[in-house]
C-alpha cells in the first residue's frame, strides 16, 4: 500500500471519529433535553411586517375583473369555476380570500412572534387572520377545515446525501430557512376574483429572511398544489419589509359585507 | 495494496473536498416560471409602471421614451440590462468556474435571461475604480449568507426595469440574494438607483430546475447584425416624447382599471395603505398628471460621479489601462490621456497643473520615455494647466521643439481658436506664459504617428468652446473627446460653443466608434471628465443632450421666455445625474446657454 493510500484512509478515520455514537466524550456528559425550536431558530423571523407590492400590483391591490386569472396555471375545472364568479358575490365572498393560499398575497401587515416554544404565529391585519405553524410533530394535526389550515413548520437544514466524506463534512447540513406545509385548508380563493383553490389543496412555504441597503426583509416563498384548480404547482414568491412598530396597522375584518381590502 | 472502488471514491471526495462543497449546489439549467408579473416580463405596456417606486425624475424619463428609440442604429444590439434581465422572460445557467490548480472557487458563470453573461467572483476581489467602464452585465462579486449567495453587482450602464422606459441610471447597484429551496431557485433582487427611484426596489423571482433548458442560446449582434430599421430618419435622430404628449401611455389607462395617479407608481402606491386610497376611488383621473412646478432635484453625489475625481485630485492621480497602449490619468483636474510606446510618450490635456508632481511620477510609471507629443483639446485652465511643466519635460522627435528653435520639449497640438485664447500679441498679457501655448496650431485636423500608432486629431467646431478637438487612437482603439463629453454634467458651453456644436460633437464620436458588440467594448473613450466609456455610454449623453435640445426649442418656437422655459424644468429627469445648482457651472446657466444658442441671442 502506499504511502499517499495509507494517509488517506487514516485521514478518513480520523474524520469520521467525531460522527461515531459511543464517542467517549459525550458518553461522560449527562443527557441534555433537546432544545426547542424557538432556541435553535437560525433566523428571527418575528417581529412587524408590511407587504410592498412591486409584483402584481394589479391583481393585489386591485380586484381584478371577472375572468382575469392571468398567471394562474388553473385547468379547466379551475377556470369554469372562476368564469363564474360574478363582482356582485364580493359582498358575500367573506374570508374566502383571506386563506393560507392566498393570505401572504394580500398586501397587508403581519406580526409574528413565538406563542410558546414550539409554535409560531402570524397575525394579520387585512382579514384580521391568525395562523399558526406548529413545530411538534407529536401533536396530532387537526382534522376540520379552516381558512388557515393545518400548519406543521420545521427549521429547513440544506444537507447532501449520506455519501461518503461529504456526509461527514455536512455535519448537520447549512441552516436553512423555515419550511411550513399546509393541509386541512377550507376551499377558497387565490384571488379576490373568485380564482379557486380545494379543499384538496396542499400548501409549501418557505420563509426566510435576508437584507439590503440598510432594511431588513422577509421572503415567503409558496408553492400552491392543487389537484382539482390547478394543472401545475402555483408558485409565487411575496416580500416583506420590517416596520419598527405597529402605528401603522390597520386591522379589517373579512366576514361577510365587511371589507374588500 | 488496492482499495476498493467505493473506498478510493470517498478517500477522493475527502481529499478534493475544498470550499466548493461548503456551498450548496446552484449549479444547472433553471427555466423561469411566470406565476406573477407576468405582463411586467414580456411585452409590457407603455404608460404601465404599477408598484414600481419611480420617483419624478424617473416618471418623466419614462414617460419621454419612445420606442422607436429600440430601433436606431445605435440600440438594435441593446441586450437586456442586469437590472431587468434577470426578471426577464428567460431562462438561466449557473456554473462553476473553478481553478483547475487549486480546485478553488473562483466564480460563478451565470447565462441567459437575454443578457450578458455574468461572472461573479467568488475570491474576494475588489470592484474596479468608479471610473472603470460599466457594462450591461455590470461587475459583480459573491459570498455566502447561511443558505443563500448574496450577489453585489456594481457598474452598470444606464438601463431599464420594464421595457417600457421605467428607467435606471448608471448610479444603479444591484443585491441579489440566490435561495434554493430543493428544486426551486428563489432570487430577491434589489435595484438601488439614487437617480430614479424612490425607494431600492425589490422583486422575487422563481425558476425550477429543468433537464431539457439550454439557457445560452441567444447566438450574437454586433454591427454586421445592424440594419436601416427606420428608413428615411436622419442619422443622429433621438426619438422621444415632448412633454405633454402623454397619448401613446393613456391607451393603458383606457384599458386598464388602473388610476393615472397609480400607474405612474411610486413608492407610496406600494404600500397597503394606498389601497384606502384606492377603495375612496377619489383616484378616477383619466390623465397623466404634468410634472410640478418647482426647485430642480439636488445632484445625487456617488462614488461614480465626480466624487471620485475630486477625492483624485486631492490624493493620488488615478491611473487606469483603457485599451491597447492607451491609459487613464484622473484626478488631476481634467481628465488627461496618456499613450506610451517605445518611441515615447503622448499626452492628450495636462490637468488643471495642481498635481503635476504627481501626474509625472504617474507617467513616469508607466514609461521612462520622453513626452514627445501633447494635445490640448481646448483652451480650458483645468485642461492646459499643466502644459509648461510637462511640455519642457519632453523632447519632441528629432531633438528640438519645432517652433522655439530647437531646443528641449515636446511639441504641444491645439486648434488655432485654442492659441488665440491663450496668447497674445508682443507686449499684451497673455492667459498663459509662452512656455504653455500650443507649439503648433491647426484650423480643422492633424495627423500624428508615434509607437507604430496613427492618431487623428479633429476640430469640432463650435461646440463646447470654438477650439474643441477629440482625439482618436486608431490601433488602440480609443477616442479622447475632451469637454464635448462628459460623464458628470451638463455640457459646458462657453467660448464661442453651441448646444448644435455640441450635438454634432457627440454624433461625431458615434460615428467613429464601432462597439464590438452587444453594443458593448469595441472602441472605448475617455471623456473630459468622468469614467471611462464605450459608445453606448456617448449615445445616453447625446440622447440626453438632444432631448433637452428638443425641449427648449419647441419651447421657443412656441414662444416662452427663458423665465417660462426655466419653469418648465426642461432638464427635469437629469438635474440629479448631471445638474447643479451651486459651483461655475450650474443647471440655469446650462438652460441660459442652450436658450440662447437656439434662439441666436
Amino acid at each position: 500500500m502506499s504511502m499517499r493510500i495509507a494517509a488517506a484512509v487514516l485521514l478518513m478515520l480520523v474524520l469520521s471519529a467525531p460522527v461515531t455514537p459511543q464517542a467517549p466524550a459525550a458518553a461522560q456528559r449527562p443527557p441534555q433535553p433537546p432544545k426547542s425550536p424557538k432556541e435553535t431558530a437560525p433566523i428571527d423571523l418575528t417581529g412587524n411586517w408590511v407587504s410592498v407590492v412591486t409584483e402584481d400590483w394589479r391583481w393585489r391591490m386591485l380586484i381584478p375583473k371577472k375572468g382575469d386569472y392571468t398567471s394562474v396555471p388553473l385547468s379547466a375545472e379551475g377556470r369554469k369555476l372562476a368564469d363564474m364568479w360574478d363582482p356582485s358575490m364580493l359582498a358575500s365572498d367573506g374570508c374566502k380570500a383571506y386563506g393560507a393560499a392566498a393570505l401572504m398575497r394580500v398586501p397587508g401587515r403581519l406580526q409574528i412572534a413565538w406563542e410558546n416554544d414550539a409554535t409560531l404565529r402570524i397575525d394579520t391585519d387585512a382579514g384580521q387572520q391568525t395562523r399558526r405553524l406548529y413545530f411538534d410533530k407529536s401533536q396530532k394535526p387537526r382534522t376540520e377545515r379552516t381558512w388557515q389550515g393545518a400548519s406543521a413548520a420545521e427549521w429547513d437544514r440544506i444537507t447532501q446525501p449520506g455519501g461518503l466524506g461529504v456526509s461527514l463534512q455536512q455535519g448537520q447540513g447549512k441552516p436553512g430557512a423555515l419550511k411550513v406545509v399546509t393541509t386541512n385548508l377550507r376551499a377558497g380563493y387565490l384571488r379576490k376574483n373568485g380564482v379557486p383553490y380545494s379543499d384538496d389543496t396542499t400548501m409549501t412555504e418557505y420563509f426566510d429572511r435576508l437584507s439590503a441597503y440598510g432594511t431588513d426583509w422577509l421572503t415567503v416563498f409558496t408553492i400552491v398544489e392543487d389537484p382539482h384548480y390547478l394543472n401545475q404547482p402555483f408558485i409565487t414568491s411575496t416580500h416583506f419589509k420590517r416596520e419598527p412598530d405597529r402605528l401603522k396597522w390597520m386591522p379589517t375584518p373579512c366576514e361577510a359585507g365587511t371589507s374588500s381590502r | 495494496m488496492s482499495l476498493p472502488a467505493g473506498q478510493s471514491l470517498g478517500v477522493l471526495i475527502l481529499l478534493t473536498a475544498g470550499s466548493a462543497f461548503a456551498q450548496i449546489d446552484l449549479g444547472g439549467e433553471w427555466a423561469a416560471t411566470f406565476h406573477e408579473d407576468l405582463q411586467h416580463r414580456g411585452g409590457v405596456r407603455l404608460g404601465d409602471y404599477t408598484g414600481l417606486p419611480l420617483n419624478e425624475s424617473g416618471w418623466r424619463k419614462a414617460q419621454s421614451w419612445d420606442e422607436s428609440a429600440r430601433s436606431t442604429f445605435e440600440r438594435q444590439c441593446i441586450p437586456h440590462v442586469v437590472t431587468y434581465a434577470m426578471r426577464g422572460p428567460a431562462n438561466i445557467r449557473f456554473s462553476k468556474i473553478v481553478d483547475p490548480v487549486s480546485g478553488e472557487l473562483q466564480a460563478y458563470s451565470l447565462l441567459g435571461s437575454y443578457g450578458r453573461p455574468r461572472t461573479i467572483w467568488m475570491d474576494g476581489r475588489e470592484h474596479p475604480s468608479p471610473l472603470a467602464p460599466h457594462t450591461w452585465a455590470g461587475f459583480s462579486t459573491g459570498h455566502w449568507e447561511r443558505n443563500m449567495l448574496v450577489v453585489e453587482t456594481t457598474h452598470i450602464k444606464t438601463g431599464w426595469l420594464l421595457r417600457n422606459g421605467a428607467p435606471t441610471s448608471d448610479l444603479a447597484t444591484m443585491t441579489e440574494y440566490y435561495t434554493r429551496y430543493g428544486n426551486y431557485l428563489m432570487l430577491a433582487s434589489f435595484v438601488n438607483d439614487p437617480v430614479y427611484l424612490d425607494e431600492p426596489l425589490i422583486r422575487t423571482s422563481n425558476f425550477v430546475l429543468s433537464l431539457t433548458t439550454n439557457a445560452d442560446a441567444w447566438g450574437n449582434c454586433g454591427p454586421a447584425q445592424i440594419i436601416d430599421e427606420l428608413g428615411g430618419r436622419p442619422k443622429g435622430w433621438v426619438p422621444h416624447y415632448l412633454p405633454g404628449q402623454t397619448a401613446h401611455i393613456q391607451e393603458f389607462l383606457t384599458k386598464s382599471d388602473v388610476p393615472a395617479e397609480a400607474a405612474r407608481g411610486g413608492a407610496a402606491t406600494t404600500y397597503p395603505e394606498y389601497i384606502v386610497k384606492l377603495e375612496k376611488n377619489d383616484l378616477d383621473n383619466r390623465i397623466f398628471p404634468p410634472p410640478a412646478p418647482g426647485k430642480m432635484f439636488p445632484r445625487i453625489v456617488s462614488p461614480q460621479t465626480t466624487e471620485a475625481n475630486i477625492s483624485a485630485t486631492q490624493g493620488e492621480i488615478q491611473v487606469l489601462p483603457v485599451q491597447g497602449n492607451v491609459y487613464l490619468l484622473a484626478g488631476g483636474g481634467a481628465n488627461m490621456a496618456v499613450q506610451v510606446g517605445e518611441d515615447g510618450v503622448l499626452l492628450i490635456d495636462t490637468g488643471d497643473g495642481k498635481a503635476t508632481d504627481k501626474v509625472i511620477a504617474a507617467i513616469r510609471k508607466l514609461s521612462n520615455k520622453p513626452i514627445r507629443f501633447i494635445v490640448d483639446t481646448s483652451a480650458n485652465p483645468d485642461h492646459m494647466g499643466g502644459n509648461e511643466r510637462l511640455a519642457a519635460l519632453g523632447k519632441a522627435p528629432g531633438g528640438g521643439r519645432a517652433s522655439d528653435s530647437g531646443g528641449p520639449g515636446a511639441m504641444v497640438f491645439a486648434q488655432e481658436a485654442v492659441l488665440a485664447q491663450v496668447s497674445a500679441p508682443s507686449g499684451q498679457k497673455a492667459v498663459l506664459p509662452v512656455g504653455a501655448w500650443p507649439t503648433e496650431s491647426y484650423p480643422d485636423w492633424k495627423e500624428l504617428s508615434l509607437n507604430n500608432e496613427a492618431i487623428q486629431i479633429f476640430h469640432v467646431p463650435a461646440a463646447h468652446t470654438d477650439g474643441d478637438s477629440l482625439v482618436f487612437f486608431r490601433r488602440s482603439d480609443v477616442i479622447v473627446t475632451g469637454d464635448i463629453f462628459g460623464t458628470n454634467t451638463y455640457p459646458l458651453i462657453e467660448k464661442g460653443g453651441s448646444i448644435n456644436g455640441v450635438i454634432d460633437g457627440l454624433n461625431r464620436i458615434i460615428e467613429i466608434t464601432i462597439p464590438k458588440d452587444w453594443q458593448e467594448g469595441g472602441t472605448m473613450v475617455i471623456p473630459g471628465h468622468g469614467r471611462i466609456c464605450d459608445e453606448a455610454d456617448v449615445v445616453e449623453y447625446r440622447d440626453m443632450v438632444t432631448i433637452i435640445r428638443d425641449r427648449i426649442r419647441d419651447a421657443i418656437r412656441k414662444g416662452m421666455t427663458l423665465d417660462q422655459v426655466k419653469a418648465a424644468r426642461p432638464t427635469l429627469e437629469y438635474d440629479s445625474r448631471y445638474g447643479s445648482d451651486s459651483g461655475p457651472w450650474t443647471t440655469s446657466m446650462f438652460i441660459d446657454a442652450v436658450y440662447r444658442s437656439l434662439a441666436g441671442k
